[in-house]
């Protein structure tokens, strides 16, 4: 009897001490956190940059990924933008994080994940795989694994992209944004603004590519 | 020389109608330290999927994304309580009941046997239609799940000789 008491004991500190590196070996940040004036005025710029820095236009979108309609954005909208616009140098997109954490639980993580991919130069790719899986993760209970999967699938180095996700990296960024977007009176994803290396910046109306064509070719083009 | 006779603590402690061969020189059950062993280890890997599932954890770190399939699939949850909670009790009752199995009077209990085979009997169908679901349904598999079909499998295996107890029992 002694040894299996012995047995018994050491099942339970192997397994107590697996069970507490698990759950506390590392703890994703999945919410916004304090940002002080000074890294707010460091922070606030944007997840990603497509096209050209030195395009005359910017168009900045405050996103979700959560957000169903910031898929139909990034699915449908943002390719005709890319092939009128961004590929011809005229604009760039400036991506902002808005995650709209009291609707959408992962939302603010999945911002964190594209820039984890970011680290790594896999950002729009990681982009669009998160927007194209939405409803898979959308209603997880945790989405931590799927992000994982799918650093794998784009064969980011892993180690290094879950070290990024288990920790608090990026999340001071991800709360700058969400500041900005407060700030600007951002209050739904996607926000739109559009302007011309400096203010006066417009905030469109929606989020169709009308409304940007609307812009570029009229009041763009005016201004 | 002889005495008188005096009643051995084992006879003041005999259920009524239990066969005295029984009783004497018994040895806790091997088969039950086994389960408990077991049960202690499949606990803590129902805690970890539990953990996962409720977001206490990062990750299920799985190879695929099929881990994350099968927990997040609506056979994750009966009713509101999720599987691996479910497990998790399982496993701590087997615990509980192999443990208890194994203490002095205990060891000859008619109610214990009924109890750690039933369990076990549950767990394995119960981790079987998991199995089932896993590969019919979801078609996905999630590795720790299936670590812990195989070690409830085992331990139902080791609650065989609870059949013996339970047979010796009706018996008398």
């Amino acid at each position: 009897m002694k040894n299996f008491y012995i047995i018994i004991l050491a099942v339970a500190v192997v397994g107590g001490g697996v069970l507490y590196y698990a759950i506390g070996g590392g703890t994703p940040a999945v919410e916004p956190v304090e940002v002080s004036d000074a890294e707010l005025t460091e922070l606030a710029k944007p997840a990603y940059v497509y096209g050209d820095p030195d395009a005359p236009f910017t168009i900045m979108e405050f996103a979700d990924y959560q957000c169903g309609s910031c898929k139909r954005f990034a699915v449908m909208v943002k390719p005709q933008v890319d092939e009128e616009y961004i590929s011809s140098g005229r604009a760039k997109l400036e991506i902002y994080d808005f995650p709209l954490v009291n609707l959408h639980p992962h939302a603010f993580l999945a911002a964190r994940a594209a820039r984890c991919a970011g680290d790594q130069d896999l950002y729009p790719e990681y982009h669009d795989l998160l927007f194209d899986t939405q409803n898979d993760w959308f209603e997880m209970a945790s989405a931590v694994g799927h992000f994982k999967d799918l650093a794998k699938q784009l064969d980011l180095d892993a180690r290094a992209f879950n070290g990024c996700l288990d920790s608090d990296r990026h999340a001071k960024g991800v709360s700058a944004n969400m500041e900005l977007g407060q700030a600007s009176g951002v209050n739904s994803t996607p926000t739109l603004f559009v302007h011309e290396g400096g203010p006066p910046v417009y905030r469109l109306g929606g989020a169709g590519f009308l409304d940007i064509q609307r812009f570029m070719e009229t009041d763009g083009a005016e201004n | 020389m002889t005495g008188p006779h005096h009643p051995s603590p084992l006879e003041w402690l005999e259920p009524r109608g239990e066969p005295r061969a029984a009783l004497r020189g018994d040895t806790p059950p091997r088969n039950r330290m086994a389960v408990a062993v077991l049960s202690l280890v499949g606990a803590f890997l129902a805690f970890y999927l539990l953990a996962a599932n409720l977001g206490w954890t990062p990750p299920v770190p799985c190879g695929s994304g099929d881990c994350a399939t099968v927990q997040s699939s609506k056979y994750a949850k009966v009713g509101p309580l999720p599987v691996s909670g479910i497990g998790v009790a399982g496993y701590l009752a087997l615990l509980a009941l192999s443990l208890a199995g194994l203490q002095g009077r205990l060891i000859r209990s008619r109610l214990i046997p009924l109890l750690l085979f039933g369990g076990a009997l549950f767990g394995v169908l119960f981790s079987g239609y998991l199995t089932y679901l896993e590969a019919a349904v979801i078609e996905a598999w999630c590795r720790y799940c299936v670590v812990s079909a195989i070690i409830i499998t085992i331990v139902f295996v080791a609650t065989l000789p609870e059949l013996k107890r339970i047979r010796a029992g009706i018996r008398t």
